[in-house]
């Protein structure tokens, strides 16, 4: 009886005001992510999301240029094919290290929420490096019965970036 | 000379790996290049709009700060207090009404006069400087400046010419071809440390038989290909180069063959990256230029773009972009270059694979410094081509490398 009332309550008032639900959504971004399962990516985002990882400097001083900018999912699947089939990198592993959610009161059907995210890199022979520090700006909707990002902004004060930024943060 | 390094038989057909490897050649390049007379990148005169507005930056290895010291008037001066020697000034960009150093206040004005010493007199007639302690003799050490058209250069020599007559007439008109007097605003900065020699950096875009390989995104899309008409263009002196080169269509052909990653079946999912319009008089579409040695001025179909290059050490380089719009251009053009911004910088399309090779080229040199790069594509002159299979512009730089290094 208990657990039909919670399920009803989750369906009628949506996904969005379920903190669990939202944190489920990072941790499978980012599982999907560390595990380089490229090609499921683009589908944790809307049709047409915003998708940035953006210096600090440029964020602040509200610069447009983004060290990665998206403006609809097709741009993160065009990412994927890059790095696929035409770009050229030296094989890295990438981790990514997600700090508490900081959820926020929805309007207009989106919850922000904010976080911290480190993103570390291994090269092959080499010792670890952060390749990113940096605090995430999201937007999540709810869009077919799940959730989806819709603006995703990773703001970065590591600005001095250890040669190439290869995979999404 | 270190080391007694000698340059290899084949002249201009090899490179010597120690070029890129030993820290005394590098301290020479320092002081002969960096120091000697050059015209260096500073920046742009539209990030110091107001006056009192400062950027700093790196010139070689020294840290310097570019400043509006009165509505017409830029001053570049090194950012080290005459006292004790700090780099005083921190901040990356910011608005003040001198230049003080925290350490003992020290304030020097926009122009780099000394203009304030606490205690200059003493406390209770005691201590203080000494009577003949100068003043005007202790300001902040001022380099020479010149602006061409919203782009401000610097020299540390008194032996630089002028900066047009640094580029040389047919660069002047490379150069204003682009940089044609319109004020220039910024879209934003991207920074990236790259672990390889700073010449490699020149010699990535001197080298265009790369582009058309390494670059698989260009040549699928038709950007820049091999067989699309194109040149090389090289000063009198062959330090400064630039390729030109017309965007295509995407199609096979004999020259896609020899290109063992070239991927007929791609298609963009959202293609507005390559949305390109045509913006400059004439049919070319790139226009990269590297003026020696401290920078690159890009301009690939709508991304206009300044690469900075600042040493650190013969294995490492800061590269720092500055993306930029012109200021009255529209709202669409500026969304249109933010957009193919996506194809440069450290997570470009395109100049990711230039940072790796150039990693990878590092990593080939450090261990052989006896050994040497073969850069005979094209031939052993130094010419301008109207063609891309070609190293001529890197046989070129270092002519003169050699020349003012002194390895005859
Ligand atoms: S070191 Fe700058 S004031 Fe003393
Ligand atoms: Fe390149």
């Amino acid at each position: 009886m208990h657990e039909a009332m919670e399920c009803q309550g989750a369906a009628g008032a949506g996904l969005l005001n379920s903190r669990e639900a939202i944190r489920d959504l990072f941790d499978d971004y980012y599982a999907t992510l560390d595990a380089v399962d490229l090609e499921a990516w683009p589908n944790f985002f809307t049709e047409d999301c915003v998708y940035r990882v953006i210096s600090r400097e440029n964020y602040e001083r509200g610069f447009s240029l983004a060290t990665i900018g998206a403006e609809s999912r097709g741009m993160l699947m065009d990412r994927v094919t890059g790095l696929r089939t035409t770009q050229v990198y030296a094989p890295r592993y990438y981790r990514r290290f997600a700090g508490p959610l900081k959820i926020g009161r929805g309007a207009d059907g989106a919850v922000p929420v904010e976080h911290n995210l480190l993103l570390v890199q291994t090269l092959i022979d080499k010792q670890s490096e952060i390749i990113l520090s940096a605090r995430c700006y999201d937007s999540v909707v709810e869009v077919d019965g799940r959730l989806a990002l819709e603006r995703r902004d990773v703001v970065f004060d590591s600005e001095m970036i250890p040669n190439s930024l290869i995979y999404p943060a | 000379m270190s080391k007694n390094h000698t340059w290899p038989e084949d002249g201009r057909g090899r490179v010597p790996f120690w070029v890129y490897t030993d820290p005394q050649v590098y301290r020479e390049e320092i002081d002969k290049i960096w120091y000697g007379p050059h015209w260096l990148y500073v920046g742009l005169e539209c990030e110091i709009p107001n006056v009192g507005d400062f950027k700093t930056t790196t010139l070689g290895e020294r840290p310097v700060i570019m400043v509006r010291s009165g509505v017409d008037e830029i001053t570049v001066v090194e950012n080290r207090c005459a006292h004790r020697g700090l780099k005083f000034c921190q901040e990356r960009f910011g608005n003040r009404q001198d230049l003080l150093c925290p350490y003992h206040q020290w304030a020097y004005s926009l122009r780099g006069d000394l203009i304030g010493v606490p205690f200059r007199r003493g406390v209770k007639k005691q201590g203080g400087m000494p009577a003949d302690f100068d003043p005007s003799a202790n300001g902040l050490h001022r380099l020479r400046v010149e602006e061409a058209n919203g782009v401000v250069w610097a020299t540390f020599s008194d032996e630089t010419p002028s900066f047009r007559e640094y580029l040389g007439e047919r660069f002047w008109k490379h150069y204003t071809r682009v940089y044609d007097g319109r004020k220039l605003e910024v879209l934003g900065y991207n920074r990236q440390r790259i672990p390889g020699n700073w010449k490699l950096m020149q010699e990535n875009i001197k080298d265009p038989y790369h582009a058309g390989l390494l670059h698989v995104f260009f040549v699928t899309f038709g950007l820049f290909r091999a067989d699309q008409k194109s040149a090389v263009d090289i000063d009198d002196l062959g330090r400064h180069g630039i390729l030109i080169s017309r965007k295509g269509e995407k199609e096979q052909n004999e020259v896609t063959a020899d290109m063992r990653q070239f991927k007929s079946d791609l298609v963009l999912n959202d293609p507005r990256i390559l949305d390109v319009v045509q913006e400059f008089t004439g049919e070319e579409t790139v226009g990269m230029i590297t003026i020696f040695p401290s920078v690159i001025l890009q301009q690939q179909v709508n991304s206009l773009t300044t690469r900075q290059i600042v040493p650190s050490g013969p294995g490492a380089f800061d590269f720092h972009w500055t993306h930029w719009t012109y200021a009255d251009d529209s709202s669409e053009m500026k969304q249109r270059r933010t957009r193919q911004a996506n194809l440069f910088g450290p997570a470009g399309f395109v100049s990711a694979d230039d940072g790796e090779v150039i990693e990878f080229s590092q990593q080939g040199f450090s261990p052989s410094e006896d050994e040497a790069a073969l850069v005979t594509m094209g031939g052993r002159e130094i010419e301008c081509t109207d063609h891309m299979v070609t190293e001529t512009a890197i046989r070129g730089m270092y002519d003169y490398w050699r020349k003012v290094m002194g390895y005859a």
